[in-house]
């Protein structure tokens, strides 16, 4: 070893130069190396920035929808206007509409805005009337309603305001926009900013936005998202009960039981076509074919669900298939060794060793199956639906909508109130589809069992 | 440059790699335990031992391949022609254009057979102009004694020559970038007999260029084709030297159990 | 009896005959279940299948087709003067469904079957009678179709009957036959697995089923449309100018021109950033990087398609309009052929990421370790050697992702506007496949009519196109992974 540092002299030292010192050319090759990686590494930073700015861009728009502007005032619900018999029974007083109980907030309004000395010159009774929103009376009826003790007693209401007033505090709605608006005036928007200052409207939490069901072009401040969520839970409902089932025994038959054979073949293949489809021409199959010649309704969640249903299939049983394969052929030959038939080999060793495998890729087309629209689009689902529809299974015929294609039609009218209740309901959608893949995630990491 | 490289290469007698103390841990494996050595210019060193003995570890080492691998951990000295090569300066890059390596399996590109030889002084600028580039790949062919079987076909892919071949081709490959090691990570072990023949003769006339280090797991061939021998053991380097010494008169328990074939 | 109870009452049957058929089977063998060829409970399994399986299939098949008959049968009561100008046979069996639902409320309310009758023969009255109980008729009723709405609920009434009776004859049937079959011989294991093999086997056909039934209503009216409006002028026509009134030029050429200038800008987007992030992530990332940017591109892949499509409605498109299109004066529209591209470029970024991912991990490291030990970079090793060796994968992955890009909907529907048209510019409003499709077949659209119907030609395109695309790139993604198995 000594005689090496001694002949590794001065001949080394150039040797070393070598090494560690780069030529022109090796220098080129460096910048070039190191451009490269910058490259990829911006590649990555523009996917996670489009992601920031998608997410920003929807919770901006969209948060605002889960805070409403309501007018608080004290209405006294008088028993000459609300329950003329006296029996305070919710059938006799149903015949009271909500024209009755308009007229005692307006009136409650314009006591209460005297009361409080907010200046109202300029506007009439109407323009005062007009700041509250044409859902409010039909509020009050229901809180009533619901409990009849309250009449003849006077309560605090909070009144929604109208769109534009809501859109006024949200910043869509402006002095100089409100210029050229029918449905508002600067004069309005004056009162309602005085009567902001003295805590008469304040922006409260809107229970409604997940309650209530959808409303018509002018009150876009009752729009609600009620008959969305239950339409798509109840589509949900069916993609889990037949996909599932449907999507296992296909995979059972396909990875444990079939024959390699052309036909498996062509099964193999159809699958992963099928799975590559666009969801558009799921949407004709089903108008096709379920609405048009089977006969069933249109915007109802059994058609809806039965398309999800085909859509979701190949996805569940693609994942089933893996989980099916990475099960080890050992455990079928133990099974098989101590007399078991096939199928019990399947239904009682090879399938619950699987099953975590299978419910997260089910959830995980669940999740699929939650968000996609196109194909709810032609089977009627943009409807404009305004009733619950009924429970189970009676329900699963009438019509109702679904989160993302409610999405889609706020996104179709015209009043901005409406786009931002979009974003807010995209915003609910993802919290699902998030807490949906959350869980799949967790599904996965507890029971993930390497071989 | 090239000129440079011969002087230097004819004035470098005697040991062109010394290893001093080398320690390699796979996460929390301790591949190999404190290996010295020295490996002599325009030799050929065998190094053999039982599977998982840290042989092809160590050849791995000698021009950082292991840098590939995200666990593996070297420490120690390795120096090449008196410059440390685990040196925070140096560039594994430049590092392996001078030591080059063949594979246990070959793998050529999936190119043509002149692209494959050209790959390397390609990147390495080696060659001036298309002409030169050419003499390159045919040089190398021929070093690699490929040249006549692929001449007429340097254009056809790389992957469609025979196991044999395609083993010559990545020899070929190797040393059309001249360099001054060349890495044999048991490179016949994939190859039939008589492939095997051939390469073997190849890494003998490799011999007078290079200073040639190959691992093998077949006794026979180390005593056909190496000067020195090296007999890892459960990731130590148990004995070193003469090829004949080894296999006639080792001094080592251990070496003399694994060559009368009792522990392997 | 309602088909619900109908279905419990069975399923009760099946119940039964699970019970019988396991107590059979151990008082056949006098207690010693060894005696007996298979396990007690599936005695049990195939007296309840044999009794249960028939009597749903038959109320399945029933159920479709009733109504099919029916419809036959009632439709010829209709004459062709009872259908109003402007109108369509299809309308009116809509009318006659409608009013023959009210009068299932007439007798819900109480009204006797005779009165009902009597009550149809006077259109007026029956008018009245259904607003009565919430069914509005556009206009006064026809006695024929009065009369079809009569025999129509007698109809289904009377079907409905049969099938009920004929459903628990089977039910009951099957679970005498059944059960007097069991006994020590009878090999019940393997007929309950035989039949449990059949419906596996069922479930995987669900798959062809599915494609034929989408190859089936997607040429079957597209026939229909190519009789009303001839192919030459729906494939050559350079024009798409669809008037409801009739005379419409529906030309695919602007749609198909829109549809891959859309796709082309987002492969444009999508590919090169997918496949670097993929090849940064593989080779270069450490594991902290790539911990955090594998998840956020998943998440990038599970949001849905409507929420690319909000996002450029309210966001790209109007930045892209008031910054670049209006600047530039290439255009003041806020969807654009160029909005569309790029958000649906974002969105197929994790897709092609992910697919370029497992192809770039499919290349052996083997190369990577011949290039590296020849002294490469690892740049010049990605683009040298994984990325031609990857690159029949990588064609593959991008056909795919092509194919994705021609299909989506939402995004488009909001981003690109409805305006068919030939053009250039990337900033102008064009309108693609399915936007049309979309438009064609929302809102109240009969299906008679070349303007609808024209939808499903463009839906039969469309479908052809990406299947074709998929195959090939199935095909060649195959080939390049049996290359290094």
């Amino acid at each position: 070893m000594t005689d090496l540092s001694q002949t590794a002299g001065p001949v080394g030292a150039a040797k070393a130069a070598s090494l560690v010192v780069a030529d022109a050319r090796m220098l080129r090759r460096r910048a070039t190396e190191k451009r490269f990686r910058l490259m990829g590494l911006m590649a990555v930073g523009v996917g996670m920035l489009a992601l920031v700015v998608l997410l920003t861009s929807i919770l901006g728009n969209g948060l605002p929808s889960f805070r409403q502007t309501a007018i608080t005032m004290p209405v006294t619900l008088d028993e000459a206007v609300l329950d003329k018999s006296g029996t305070r029974d919710p059938a006799v007083m149903a015949k009271v509409t909500t024209l009755g109980y308009g007229k005692l907030i307006q009136a409650a309004l314009e006591a209460e805005l005297i009361a409080r000395n907010v200046d109202t010159q300029g506007l009439t009774v109407k323009d005062i009337a007009g700041m509250i929103s044409q859902e409010a009376p039909a509020d009050l009826r229901a809180l009533v309603l619901a409990d009849p003790t309250l009449v003849g007693t006077t309560i605090s209401f909070d009144a929604l305001a109208n769109g534009r007033v809501d859109g006024y505090f949200k910043g869509r709605v402006t002095m100089e926009s409100a210029v050229d608006d029918g449905n508002i005036s600067p004069e309005q928007l004056r009162v309602a900013q005085a009567m902001r200052d003295i805590g008469m409207i304040n922006l409260v939490f809107n229970p409604g936005f997940f309650t209530k069901s959808d409303a018509s072009e002018l009150r876009p401040e009752a729009a609600g998202l009620g008959v969305a969520m239950l339409g798509s839970a109840y589509m949900m409902l069916i993609v889990l009960v037949l996909a599932l089932p449907i999507g296992v025994a296909a995979s059972v038959y396909l990875e444990e039981i079939a024959p390699k054979n052309r036909w498996t073949d062509i099964i193999e293949i159809n699958i992963a076509n099928l799975a590559a489809v666009p969801s558009i021409v799921y949407g004709i199959l089903a108008l096709a074919l379920f609405i048009n010649i089977i006969g069933l309704p249109q915007s109802a969640p059994i058609v809806g669900g039965l398309v999800l249903t085909l859509m979701t299939l190949p996805t569940i049983i693609i994942a089933t298939r893996a989980a099916l394969k990475a099960v080890p052929p050992s455990i079928r030959d133990a099974a098989l060794g101590v007399g078991a038939s096939k199928n019990q080999t399947i239904f009682h060793h090879v399938l619950p060793l699987a099953m975590p495998g299978i419910l997260t890729g089910t959830i995980l087309g669940l999740a699929r199956a939650l968000g996609e629209s196109a194909p709810l689009l032609l089977i009627g689902m943009v409807a404009f639906v305004k009733d619950f529809p009924a429970a189970p299974p009676a329900g699963m015929f009438d019509p109702a909508s679904a989160l993302p294609v409610q999405v889609y039609s706020w996104t179709q009218r015209a009043d901005p109130a409406f786009a931002e209740r979009s974003s807010g309901a995209i915003i609910v959608l993802l919290v699902f589809l998030l807490s949906m893949n959350a869980l799949a995630i967790i599904l996965r990491r507890r029971f993930e069992r390497r071989w | 440059m090239n000129d440079m490289r011969l002087t230097e290469r004819t004035v470098t007698e005697g040991v062109k790699i010394s290893a001093q103390g080398v320690q390699v841990h796979y996460g929390t494996n301790h591949a190999l335990k404190d290996v010295d050595v020295a490996i002599l210019d325009k030799t050929v060193t065998a190094f053999i031992g039982p599977s998982g003995c840290g042989k092809s570890t160590f050849l791995r080492c000698l021009n950082r391949m292991n840098d590939t691998v995200a666990s593996a951990k070297v420490t120690g000295m390795i120096m090449l022609d008196g410059q440390d090569i685990y040196d925070a300066r140096v560039d594994p890059v430049q590092l392996r254009a001078k030591v080059g390596m063949v594979f246990q399996k070959p793998n050529p590109f999936p190119k043509s057979i002149y692209d494959n030889v050209a790959y390397g002084p390609k990147i390495h600028g080696l060659a001036s102009g298309k002409a030169e580039l050419d003499q390159v790949v045919e040089t190398s062919l021929k070093k690699a004694a490929l040249w006549n079987e692929v001449k007429d076909r340097l254009e056809a892919p790389g992957t469609g020559l025979s196991g044999g071949q395609q083993q010559r081709l990545c020899i070929a490959r190797a040393i059309a970038t001249s360099p001054e090691v060349l890495l044999m990570d048991e490179p016949c072990s994939a190859l039939d007999p008589i492939a095997t023949a051939q390469v073997e003769e190849l890494i003998d006339e490799l011999r007078s260029q290079f200073s040639v280090v190959i691992v093998t797991h077949s006794m026979q061939q180390a005593a056909r084709v190496s000067q020195r021998t090296a007999f890892f053991h459960l990731g130590h380097l148990v004995e070193y030297g003469e090829t004949g010494t080894i296999f006639t008169n080792p001094k080592d328990p251990r070496t003399e159990s694994y060559i009368t074939g009792r522990i392997g | 009896m309602s088909i619900a109870a109908l279905a419990l009452l069975v399923l009760g049957l099946a119940a039964l005959g699970f019970v019988l058929g396991r107590q059979r089977a151990v008082a056949s063998v006098k207690g010693d279940r060894r005696a007996l060829h298979s396990l007690p409970g599936y005695y049990g399994w195939y007296v309840a299948l044999f009794t249960a399986t028939p009597a749903y299939l038959l109320m399945v098949a029933w159920l479709i087709l009733q109504p099919m008959l029916i419809a036959y049968q009632v439709t010829g009561m209709i004459l062709p003067e009872d259908i109003a100008d402007g109108s369509s046979r299809d309308l009116v069996m809509t009318d006659v469904r409608r009013i023959s639902e009210g009068m299932d409320s007439f007798a819900a309310s109480g009204m006797t079957e005779a009165e009902i009758v009597t009550l149809s023969e006077d259109p007026a009255a029956l008018k009245t009678a259904l607003e009565g109980v919430g069914v509005a008729l556009g206009s006064d009723i026809n006695p024929h179709v009065a009369a079809a709405a009569v025999t129509y609920r007698q109809d289904v009434a009377l079907g409905r009957l049969w099938m009920s009776v004929v459903a628990l004859a089977l039910a009951v049937g099957g679970l005498v036959l059944s059960s007097r079959r069991v006994g020590p011989e009878l090999r019940s294991r393997n007929s309950v697995e035989r039949y449990v093999q059949v419906l596996l086997v069922s479930a995987s056909m669900i798959a062809i089923l599915t494609t034929a039934g989408i190859v089936f209503s997607l040429v079957f009216e597209s026939v229909h449309f190519f009789q009303l409006y001839p192919a030459k002028d729906f494939f050559l026509s350079l024009t798409w100018t669809p008037k409801f009134g009739g005379g419409s030029d529906l030309g695919i050429w602007p749609l198909l021109w829109g549809t891959l200038y859309v796709s082309f800008i987002a492969l444009l987007v999508a590919v090169p950033i997918g496949l670097m992030s993929a090849i940064y992530l593989s080779e270069y990332a450490g594991p902290k990087l790539r911990g955090m940017a594998k998840p956020a591109l998943e998440v990038l892949a599970g949001i849905p398609s409507i929420v690319y499509g909000l996002f450029a409605l309210l966001t790209v498109g109007p930045f892209l309009r008031d910054y670049f299109a209006q600047p530039l004066g290439l255009g003041d529209s806020s969807s654009s052929v160029m909005t569309a591209g790029i958000v649906m470029g974002v969105m197929l970024i994790p897709y092609v990421s992910s697919l370029s991912d497992d192809i770039i991990n499919a290349v052996p490291q083997a190369l990577r370790d011949g290039s590296y030990a020849l002294g490469a970079t690892q740049s010049e090793t990605v683009r040298q050697v994984v990325l031609p060796a990857a690159l029949p994968g990588i064609v593959g992955a991008v056909l795919m992702a092509a194919s994705r890009a021609i299909g989506e909907t939402m995004i488009v529907v909001l981003g690109a506007g409805a305006a068919a048209k030939l053009d250039l510019n990337p900033f102008e409003a064009m309108t693609t496949v399915t936007v049309k499709i979309v438009s064609q077949l929302t809102g109240d659209t009969e299906f008679a009519s070349p303007e609808t119907l024209v939808a499903f030609a463009l839906g039969l395109t469309l479908f052809v196109f990406t299947l074709c695309l998929n195959i090939i790139a199935l095909f060649i993604v195959r080939k390049y992974r049996e290359q290094y198995e």
